[in-house]
């Protein structure tokens, strides 16, 4: 018995340990946030002591007039983002290069992989070096929103991408380049409607996933139809997530439409549609090969693409603008850089370019 | 199990049988006084090890049964609730989701019998997979891969996954560690080497393409066993190019005859048989079967509501007369019938059973069956119907069972009495649904299945009344019994799989949608086969029990603790090498997160099946069932539209209520050991 319990207790404690470091693979703003949240607590404590640093550093330097360049040269900008080096983030860096050569000023790409303590230090060395714009994404906004307060406060325009559309005005910052899943999913809604779809299955691959959430919600908004938002299986056992969709298009013979918010439940969804037989329009969210030529072949509708390229370029055009010209895009809005669509017709040339790490 | 058992009692039962005929009146004398299930005969009374055992125990011994029984269960329950699940392509669907599962199930299932776990089981699939997929790629147009040639990529694959096994299996020994500390560390460092190759190599979080081998044959100079293999490891079978018009002529054929074999086996099972025949009795029993079979006929020649009724009471006539003619031509007559007694023991059940029965009634009545409106949180209306409707009358039932059981402690005449009741109220139910409901399903299906129950429960209670009760081991009696119980269960696999397997016009034309049935429930019967064989029939297998039993204690005797170890979690990754082979081929690509936090469910299935925890104790047959289990749950919330944020919960509880079940059988099975 005693060893019963004790295995017991090992098996909890293994599973807890699971939960917390199940990450996904997906690189869309809202998983990484719902990932690092987990982190949070144990980040907290470091934090705190790093911030007290970044104060001082403050105090010792005071505020820093800010003259406007005329010559590119001069500027430095600072991407600091929590960067995984995943094919994800490579297209990011791509686009943050290519601007900076474009506009020949001098670049730093801080990858934080995952870490806002990495990032926080990073955020210190950019205000530190003088940075003349600092971008950042906000994964965890509760550490990073102080440190990039004392940046906008040290005269440094500021910039979050990809993650931070909620509290982008919190800092400050003149304006937010990224996608918002609630636009993304009615952007999908919306496709489904000329598509001529009449009720939607919106498959998720996991639970409680507050960006997965917003997806579908954000399809029932301008859907015209019925959306069934159900959660399917795990992407780490698609022979379930296959079935579980088929057991939900059988049970629901009117679905007509199916939209998988992750590349692979995407193709899941188009299995289980040929599976049955069933003539499905099927929309996809992000990217991979399998899902390109999927869609290249006719197979799947569309997929959602949030252009990460722009991501990385627009930063360093409109920091460019603001250091050199004082413009301030935006208007106190986000700049959305998606929903874009992958449709038959372009998918060819999406394939390219994302063979070539722009897309 | 069974065969030892038998062996064991063999040598008594001469014995046993001489003192037979003075059994009939002591034995029916002591049966006033105390426990029936326990009587024992004055022969083997001094030996309490080969006390005489109930036939319900004697039928229930092999540790799946209680899996067996609870799988039933909730095929049951999920088919009463839900529209599509119990159909063709409901059931390819739940063996798909099984079959990769299943296969780990068992290989975990071993590995625990034999006191390890192996918690990088789960993500050795997806790894081993990855490490095909890597062999067989080449360069064309992407970063990465070997380019080998199949036939020397899987063995190869192979070759890494026995070493992985035999890492994680020499690690356990020679640390001296829990295996559940050690393999933890192979899991989280296949978890991380996935990942960091799949990346490394190949530059993405998934590594494909398996049928880019067949895409580009011409380019590569040939597909590279990618034809030969491609059938071997994913061929599908699609139910809708097999038609078969009289399909179901022999699935009702054939689930008649199984469910015939099955009672023959009760009633051989649990009566005295006579030294000599009675030849009269059989004739009896000709003529029974004869009004059956006239009965059946009459019952296709009309088609009036009264007719039916006829036709239905002549064929329970004829049961009746066959299997009381049976038991005149095989068994010794009842002398003491007892007197009808009303005891506190078996009335409150029987309150309790009338009083479920009710509230179903109640249930069914008062909520709207057409109403698919969410009325709680979690359910429909018609769900919360459906659901409530089964599980009060489920309830009920087992409770009238419980009831007659309990009255046939005091006297045959009560116990018959009360069970003729509880037949009777089956049949009330019956017409209910079939008044109530507007499904074909329930109508026709449930309502005839439910009158054949009942039927035979009557009949089992008059016959019981009439004849006497064997109280004493009589192997050759058991042995013909067991055969009988494997001939039915055949007969039902082969009525069920024709079902399954065969379509008719009328369904294609109903437009139901088109079942597919995969080669891997194929390779997860043939692995569940194999390793039962092996645990139940081989050295190897007699080893696996003692070292899961007492390691030391199994060296001492002589058992290679060490390598059985060792080959046991090479088994495993063996398992998870064809797994990862089976999913490769399936889906062409292999995410780096595949089979992550899988492990739980192989053990879980391991244990829903009736393997336990601590090791020596087990069964591959049941981990097999405990895998279909899980998959009808995963497949059943979804196919009855239950709310998915839920999910889990249903999971859990269903999951919960499998292994009570299954513990409850096998423990009452057992407690007369």
């Amino acid at each position: 018995m005693k060893k019963l319990l004790s295995l017991l207790a090992l098996l909890l404690a293994f599973t807890l340990a699971a939960a917390a470091c199940g990450g996904s693979d997906d690189d869309t703003a809202a998983d990484d946030a719902a990932e690092d949240t987990s982190e949070e607590a144990a980040e907290a404590e470091e934090e705190e002591a790093m911030e007290e640093e970044a104060e001082e550093a403050m105090e010792e330097e005071g505020d820093e007039e800010v003259a406007l360049e005329t010559q590119g040269g001069d500027l430095t900008f600072h991407m600091i983002t929590h960067s995984d080096d995943g094919p994800f983030w490579s297209v990011v860096k791509n686009g943050f290069d290519a601007a900076c050569a474009a506009h020949g000023v001098n670049c730093v790409w801080m990858p934080g992989n995952n870490d806002p303590g990495q990032m926080v230090t990073d955020i210190e060395t950019a205000i530190g070096e003088g940075s003349a714009g600092i971008a950042a994404s906000l994964p965890s906004p509760d550490q990073l929103i102080g440190p990039l307060q004392d940046a906008v406060g040290a005269g440094i325009p500021v910039y979050t991408l990809n993650s931070g559309l909620n509290d982008y005005q919190t800092i400050g910052a003149t304006t937010h380049i990224g996608q918002s899943e609630d636009v993304a999913g009615q952007g999908a809604g919306n496709r489904f409607n000329d598509l001529g779809a009449t009720k939607v299955l919106c498959g998720r691959q996991e639970q409680s996933n507050v960006g997965l959430e917003e997806r579908c919600g954000g399809l029932a908004e301008t859907f015209g139809g019925e959306v069934v938002d159900e959660f399917v299986g795990l992407d780490a056992d698609q022979t379930e997530q296959i079935n579980g969709i088929k057991a939900i298009l059988e049970a629901d013979p009117d679905i007509d439409a199916f939209l998988g918010v992750g590349p692979v439940i995407a193709m899941s969804g188009l299995q289980a549609a040929q599976d049955l037989g069933r003539d499905l329009t099927i929309g996809g969210f992000d990217m991979t090969p399998e899902l390109l030529d999927a869609i290249e072949a006719g197979d799947i509708a569309f997929t959602v693409d949030q252009q990460q390229y722009l991501q990385g370029y627009l930063p360093v055009v409109l920091m460019f603008l603001e250091a050199t010209n004082a413009n301030q895009a935006g208007g106190g809005q986000p700049v959305l850089t998606g929903p874009g669509f992958v449709t038959p017709d372009n998918a060819a040339a999406v394939k390219a370019l994302s063979a070539a790490g722009t897309r | 199990m069974a065969d030892t058992d038998s062996a064991e009692t063999g040598t008594e039962t001469e014995s046993a049988r001489n003192t037979s005929p003075q059994n009939g009146e002591s034995g029916a004398a002591e049966a006033a006084t105390e426990a029936s299930e326990t009587a024992s005969t004055p022969a083997n009374a001094a030996d309490e090890r080969i006390a005489f055992r109930g036939v319900f125990a004697r039928m229930l011994v092999r540790p799946e049964i209680g899996a067996a029984i609870a799988a039933t269960a909730v095929w049951i329950f999920f088919w009463s609730v839900s529209g599509v699940f119990g159909l063709a392509g409901g059931t390819a669907s739940v063996l798909d989701v099984a079959s990769t599962l299943g296969i780990m199930a068992v290989a975990v299932a071993m590995l625990m019998i034999g006191g390890e776990f192996d918690l990088s089981a789960g993500a050795a699939t997806g790894a081993l997979g990855i490490v095909t997929l890597m062999f067989v790629r080449d360069i064309t147009g992407e970063m990465g891969g070997a380019g080998l040639s199949l036939w020397i990529a899987l063995p190869l694959s192979l070759a890494v996954a026995l070493g992985l096994g035999w890492f994680n299996g020499t690690m356990v020994n020679r640390s001296g560690l829990p295996s559940f500390i050690v393999t933890l560390a192979s899991f989280f460092i296949l978890k991380g080497a996935k990942l960091g190759f799949a990346k490394l190599i190949v530059d993405q979080i998934q590594v494909g393409k398996m049928d880019d081998l067949e895409i580009f044959a011409a380019d590569r100079g040939g597909d590279k066993g990618y034809g030969f293999f491609q059938p071997i490891f994913a061929a599908e079978w699609d139910r809708t190019d097999h038609v078969w018009e009289s399909r179901d002529f022999l699935y009702t054929v054939a689930c008649l005859v199984g469910l015939t074999l099955l009672v023959l086996a009760l009633y051989e099972m649990r009566f005295a048989r006579k030294d000599k025949m009675n030849p009269a009795g059989l004739a009896v029993t000709l003529a029974g079967i004869a009004a059956g079979i006239g009965g059946v006929l009459y019952l296709h020649g009309t088609d009036g509501t009264s007719a039916n009724a006829i036709g239905a009471a002549i064929i329970g006539a004829g049961m009746l007369i066959g299997f009381f003619g049976l038991a005149m031509w095989r068994y010794q007559p009842l002398s003491d019938k007892g007197s009808f007694s009303v005891s506190p023991g078996w009335l409150a059940p029987f309150g309790a059973g009338l009083g479920a029965l009710a509230l179903a009634v109640l249930a069914a009545r008062s909520l709207d069956a057409q109403n698919s409106e969410n009325v709680t949180f979690l359910v429909t209306e018609q769900g919360l119907r459906a659901i409530l409707f089964v599980g009060l009358a489920g309830a009920g039932a087992v409770l009238l069972l419980m009831a007659s059981h309990r009255a046939g402690i005091g006297s045959q005449l009560t116990r018959s009495i009360v069970l003729l009741c509880t037949a009777g109220l089956v049949v009330a139910i019956a017409f209910f649904i079939r008044s109530e409901s507007a499904s074909p399903k329930f109508r026709t299906e449930v309502f005839s299945i439910m009158l054949a129950i009942a039927a035979l429960m009557a009949v089992w209670a008059i016959v019981t009344l009439f004849f006497a009760e064997r109280r004493y081991p009589d192997a050759p009696a058991d042995r013909l019994g067991r055969l009988l119980i494997a001939g039915g269960t055949l007969m039902f696999i082969i009525g069920v799989g024709t079902r399954l397997l065969y379509t008719v016009p009328a369904e294609i034309e109903a437009g139901i949608s088109p079942a597919k049935f995969s080669v891997r429930t194929l390779w997860f019967l043939l692995f569940a086969g194999v390793c039962t064989w092996v645990l139940g029939r081989s050295k190897f297998g007699s080893w696996v029990f003692a070292v899961g039993g007492n390691k030391e204690a199994s060296r001492q005797i002589g058992v290679p603790a060490a390598r059985t170890k060792v080959q046991l979690f090479m088994l495993v990754s063996f398992a998870a090498w064809l797994v990862g082979t089976l999913l490769a081929f399936r889906l062409n690509t292999i995410q780096a997160s595949t089979g992550d936090g899988e492990e739980f469910e192989y053990i879980i299935a391991a244990v829903v099946g009736g393997t336990a925890l601590t090791g020596g104790y087990g069964s591959t047959l049941g981990a097999a069932i405990g895998a279909i289990i899980m998959a009808m749950a995963a497949q059943g919330i979804p196919s009855a539209r239950w709310n998915s944020d839920w999910r889990f919960v249903f999971l859990g509880g269903i999951l919960l209520l499998a292994v009570i079940a299954n513990n409850f059988i096998r423990s009452r099975a057992e407690a007369t050991r």
